[in-house]
């Protein structure tokens, strides 16, 4: 018996320590110590107590605490899994930004507290975590995950608290869907019209022809949506279909999906997928010598593809399009160069996607702003607030996000195009700022441009 | 043990302690939805509850007691075909995912998926059969092939699961996007409101208030005493006394008479239907599932609960589906209260755990509180690695699992203070 | 078979598709080879069907990721010789350390099983695949990592096909591997795992460590994984690089192992082979019919096949089961 417990013991201790050693502290993506975020229940920042003045009577029930001074927010959120890096420094912007703010006083003396969970972009998980979460916050700053948004929505309808997705999905502008939801940014149909008449004007060519691939799912189907219309609209043959066809690490879809486009011989790519998929089919298709300008759905898109022992870097920088739903790092607004100061102070690399978590925490900051006004900060009262919202400005970092009105006037159409960079630290540079596409602005958005059935 | 006959050997509950300790135990999980506040009471505003853990209660704890349940059910099955027949067989996630599916084509109604929204005493003893038609159905290339191949061939039927999954789309909603399940209600046939159902809460009796989540949970808690019972028996009778000779011996069992493509046909389809019963309950339980749910891990789950807690028996099987199940959760909150400690400040316990949990950058720790950023391993890592250690250190160690542990801690209380 | 006549004529970019295919199946085909001989010799050495095989295999690209790209070793200490020298020197220390932990893997967990039933064991190596699978991705982050080689996107054009440089590597590298792996077994090491996988009792009474022989199959096992581990890792395979999905690729070649036949290294290679030139030529199907991912299940209809007709696989040893 001794043979056997000796080596397992050494192994453990020497797997833990190098698992220990490990992790994360490469990569673009990580952020350094904005500290202590994660955990729910110490108070960050200034201890700034009650309020100078009168207190309020505010009526509370979860995630309040009037006594202790604190609010807690929980944030549903996809770290190590498939959009990881993009997640990560969303949720790095959002500890930031709430920092910022407590410092300054938070939300008349109460300061915002995080609570952030791992899903790994598995539905159960989502599911399981907001059951958790529902008894502790008092709405949810960020839902990653388009089924995972829907799968909770009927329980946030039920129970009567806020969420703001953390996905770009056309459907979360119907008001059937939405009443527990603010949406915000340009839908991904939206998204994909503007990058298409982009790139038509970007090759100068008369009337190019098209390829269009997505990964299946609402994300990538919705966007695929959006560039089919978008082909329609300007009269571009769509010489390969191959929505919906490729799977995330199956590589035959792959072989696939990339022989196809190749042999379509297209002037253009529109293609959306999670950044592994897409460098995949990236990679074969100029293996196979073909040349195109390449484009897709923002979260396609991952820095690492221009790092300096990426195989492609070159290539991509030729060939690619890239697009925000906000200013990116390098931007020249006023909210922009917040972010920028902010972040740096915190240590944090540069990278494009903070900006993403300081527009969630601005519109929560407003909803919170307006349910301690009411004198409601219940969950009823918070949801209550946020649809009183008529609209949301972000200094510039991003369009203003406007709530009342029809679902064809408030639809977001504008974005940020941009050029990947391979001199630039976050690994792009904007070529447009504020860009919204004839056609995009013409669209007549009757409701999602890919329906989720059942 | 002193068994004076037959039937009193043969007993699924064969002494008394373990008669009064088995009800008891009933009655405490049965009490469970109780102990919340509120509970007990009539009126607007009831405060009373039954004294007990309280937090068990809750809406979050009661899930996870429920998933368990649902875990069970699924890990008899596997129980019986791995446990008691031998059959290695990796693809419980393939049945339990076909009768996810057949639930919702019979449970749901009908819309842009297939749907034909017949009532729940429809939908979930079909989720089980059609499932148990088909693993007849893959039973025979099973039979031809043995041991380790056997065990390739069944990861190959969760692959083709996947496949089938994605490209059905309409039945599943399709890969990424899925569909919903139908909810727990009780309907006569497709009336408009159910006699029955566990999406509000309920009062009984006027006096005992049940939440939603508590209900499903008594209703699954009778579904699961139901198939313990069946396991159990099982066990004794012709066909599992069968299924144990194939797994021991299966030359030495075709040549004494038992027929061993029978009976690992019946294994297999017995195995089936609970998994599909097991896959109908969680995705209706969790109220929508995808196409990747259905994937390599759930199998692998299966195969942890049966091996932890202990192969071939039944309260093993129940003890590995609540460790598998409760451990994420324990794991988290026990990391959660460690970093309460090290941010309390001074003491002998902050700096240990200090050393065990990071939360930045730039602080060191095998496991992290802040996933992405800080080094060492972040909770879900920790579990996998835990989880996987758990698996082997329980082959390694103590093959009976759990339930040899029980064993251990029994027979040593039995014996005491003669240990030997 | 009009089909074939049609792509048999050059496509717009001037590639036969069939032999195009013929060499993407050949690419393909070599890391299943590899994986499975890597996967046969463990098997035909301890009896233990290795399921943490994948694992091993991502965990050596990191291992060459760290070495080529991080630490810059031993590119830093000879930083005027070319690239692909330095790179290469990388490998193989990255294969030392990977040979290291295949054998402390088996020391660690495999030999505290002698003697159990083979299903467990099977098991424990589950169990391990596990935790080294999730303590490797904590490692790889959430980011891809490119592996820093040095043949980048370079691209042989011979106008019927085309076959990048990698690929034209990998393939070299296997038949090396191959006959290394043959040319071993006819040494006096080799004969004596060749006596182990036979009878470990009689090799045991003829003086063979057969402790020292199970530890030096895992090594070899864990050193084909890892090369097979970089292959999977490289443009255009995937062009960004190792991440975290790429120790299920392992699975893939399953189908390739159980098709030669679990312990036979030529019905490894071979089966390796055929797999991937079946899942090459799966492009071929009509694949309106059959929906996507179809390519993906092949290997495991391939094997069923198979297993139906030789149920102990293509050259495997038929068991003589005794009561």
């Amino acid at each position: 018996m001794k043979i056997k417990s000796k080596w397992l013991s050494i192994f453990l201790v020497l797997g833990l320590v190098l698992a220990a050693c490990g992790g994360d502290g490469e990569g673009t993506t990580t952020t350094a110590g904005s500290g202590d975020e994660t955990t729910t229940t110490e108070d960050m920042g200034e201890d700034t107590t009650t309020t100078e003045g009168e207190m309020m009577e505010i009526a509370t029930d979860v995630g309040v605490d009037l006594e202790a001074g604190t609010i807690t927010v929980g944030l549903l959120s996809d770290l190590t899994g498939p959009f990881g890096p993009l997640v990560t420094a969303i949720v790095a912007g959002h500890n930031a930004y709430w920092t910022q703010v407590n410092a300054t006083g938070g939300i008349n003396g109460l300061t915002v507290n995080l609570e952030t969970v791992d899903t790994v972009y598995d539905v159960t998980n989502h599911v399981q975590f907001y059951e958790e979460l529902k008894g502790e916050v008092v709405a949810f700053g960020h839902s990653t995950g388009s089924p995972h948004t829907v799968a909770i929505n009927s329980d946030l309808q039920a129970d009567g608290i806020l969420a703001i997705p953390l996905t770009w999905y056309s459907g979360w502008t119907d008001p059937a869907i939405n009443s527990n939801l603010l949406p915000h940014g340009t839908p991904y149909c939206i998204e994909a019209m503007n990058n298409i008449e982009y790139m038509v004007g970007l090759s100068g060519l008369e009337s190019p022809t098209i390829a269009i691939a997505s990964i299946p799912g609402d994300y990538g189907l919705d966007s695929a949506e959006g560039a089919l219309l978008a082909a329609d609209a300007l009269g571009l043959e769509v010489v390969y279909n191959g929505v919906g066809k490729v799977i995330p690490n199956d590589e035959t879809t792959y072989d696939e999906v990339a022989a196809g486009i190749v042999g379509s011989d297209a002037d253009l790519v529109f293609y959306t997928a999670t950044p592994g998929a897409f460098s995949a089919v990236y990679g074969r298709a100029i293996a196979a010598g073909f040349t195109a300008m390449w484009s897709g759905a923002s979260p396609s898109w991952n820095p690492a593809f221009v790092a300096e022992d990426s195989a492609i870097r070159e290539a991509i920088a030729r060939d690619f399009v890239g697009s925000s739903y906000y200013e990116p790092w390098d931007g020249e607004s006023a909210g922009a160069a917040n972010v920028r100061e902010v972040m740096t102070a915190a240590g944090a690399p540069a990278t494009d996607y903070y900006g993403e978590g300081f527009i969630e925490a601005s519109i929560l900051h407003q909803v919170l702003q307006a349910a301690y006004d009411s004198g409601d900060m219940t969950q009823a009262g918070v949801l209550a607030a946020a649809k009183t919202l008529t609209s949301v400005e972000f200094d510039g970092l991003g369009p203003t996000e406007v709530y009342t009105g029809e679902p064809n006037d408030i639809v977001q159409r504008s974005q940020w195009m941009t050029r990947p960079s391979l001199e630039s630290e976050t690994g792009t540079m904007i070529v447009e700022s504020n860009y919204t596409s004839d056609i995009a602005a013409a669209y007549e958005f009757t409701g999602a441009c890919y329906v989720l059935e059942g | 043990m002193l068994y004076t006959s037959y039937e009193a050997d043969q007993a699924m509950v064969n002494t008394t302690t373990k008669r009064v300790a088995l009800f008891l135990f009933v009655v405490f999980l049965v009490a469970i939805p109780l102990f919340r506040e509120g509970a007990i009471g009539g009126g607007d505003n009831p405060t009373g509850s039954l004294p007990g853990p309280s937090f068990l209660a809750e809406g979050d704890w009661l899930r996870l007691l429920a998933t368990v349940l649902i875990f069970a059910i699924g890990g008899l099955g596997l129980n019986i075909l791995t446990g008691l027949a031998g059959q290695v067989s990796l693809g419980h996630a393939f049945f339990m995912g076909l009768g996810a599916y057949v639930a919702a084509v019979f449970g749901m109604p009908g819309g842009g998926l297939w749907g034909l929204g017949l009532p729940i005493w429809i939908w979930l003893p079909l989720a089980g059969l059609i499932p148990a038609i088909i693993g007849v159905l893959v039973a025979p290339t099973a039979v031809r092939v043995r041991g380790l191949y056997l065990a390739i061939v069944t990861l190959g039927l969760v692959f083709i699961g996947e496949y089938l999954w994605r490209n059905l789309d309409f039945i599943t909603g399709g890969s990424q996007s899925g569909r919903s399940h139908p909810p727990f209600e009780f309907r006569l046939w497709k009336e408009e409101e159910p006699l029955i159902s566990f999406a509000e809460d309920g009062t009984w009796f006027g006096i005992l208030n049940l939440d939603s989540t508590g209900k499903t949970y008594l209703f699954l808690l009778v579904l699961t005493v139901l198939f313990i019972v069946f396991a159990k028996n099982l066990q004794r009778t012709r066909v599992g006394r069968a299924f144990m000779s194939i797994r021991d011996r299966d030359i030495a069992a075709e040549v004494m008479g038992v027929n061993e493509f029978k009976y690992k046909t019946l294994a297999f389809a017995i195995s089936s239907f609970f998994a599909g019963v097991s896959g109908a309950l969680l995705a209706s339980f969790v109220g929508r599932s995808i196409p990747e749910t259905w994937i390599l891990f759930l199998s692998v789950q299966f195969i942890a609960i049966v091996l932890i807690g202990g192969a071939g028996t039944v309260s093993g099987t129940l003890m590995g589906s609540a460790f598998v199940i409760l451990l994420p959760r324990i794991i988290r909150d026990v990391t959660g209260w460690m970093q309460d400690v090290v941010d309390a400040g001074d003491s002998f316990l902050a700096s240990i755990f200090d050393f065990v949990v990071s939360t930045d950058q730039a602080d060191f720790g095998l496991v992290n509180t802040a996933p992405g950023v800080a080094p060492g391993l972040g909770i879900d890592q920790l579990n996998l690695v835990i989880y996987g250690l758990l698996i082997i250190g329980f082959l390694i160690f103590e093959p009976l699992g759990l339930y040899g542990i029980w064993l251990r801690i029994r027979n040593y209380w039995k014996g005491w203070p003669f240990t030997y | 078979m009009p089909e074939l006549f049609i792509l048999a004529q050059a496509t717009s970019e001037g590639t036969n598709e069939v032999a195009q295919l013929f060499v993407q199946g050949l690419a393909l085909g070599s890391i299943y080879a590899l994986l499975a001989m890597g996967f046969v010799i463990i098997f035909k050495a301890t009896q233990v069907l290795n399921f943490a095989h994948g694992a091993i295999a991502a965990l050596g690209a990191f291992f060459v990721a760290v070495f080529a790209t991080v630490w810059d070793v031993p590119e830093a200490w000879m930083p005027d010789s070319p690239l692909w020298v330095s790179w290469s020197l990388a490998v193989l220390l990255a294969l030392v350390v990977a040979f290291g932990l295949g054998m402390l893997l088996e020391r660690t967990f495999i030999r505290p099983m002698i003697g159990e039933e083979l299903f467990a064991v099977a098991i424990v190596t589950l169990g391990v695949d596990i935790m080294v699978r999730a303590i490797t991705n904590d490692f790889i982050g959430t980011n891809s990592r490119p592996l820093g080689d040095p043949w980048g996107t370079g691209v042989l054009d011979l106008g019927w096909v085309r076959i990048a440089h990698t690929e034209i590597v990998q393939m070299v590298v296997t038949i090396v591997l191959v006959v290394a792996v043959a040319l071993f077994f006819r040494s006096r090491t080799g004969v004596a795992m060749r006596a182990t996988a036979f009878d470990q009792e009689a090799a045991r009474a003829q003086g063979i460590a057969v402790g020292r022989i199970f530890s030096l199959s895992w090594g070899i096992g864990a050193v084909l994984a890892a090369v097979a581990g970089v292959f999977l890792s490289l443009y255009p395979r995937r062009a960004a690089g190792l991440d975290t999905q790429t120790a299920f690729f392992a699975f893939a070649a399953f189908p390739a192992i159980v098709l030669g036949g679990l312990d036979s290294i030529i019905g490894a290679v071979v089966g390796g082979l055929i797999i991937g030139l079946a899942q090459a030529y799966s492009a071929l199907l009509p694949w309106e019919f059959l929906g996507t991912g179809f390519g993906g299940v092949v290997p495991y209809l391939v094997m069923l096949i198979v297993l139906l007709v030789k149920p102990y696989g293509l050259f495997g040893t038929e068991e003589i089961r005794r009561v």
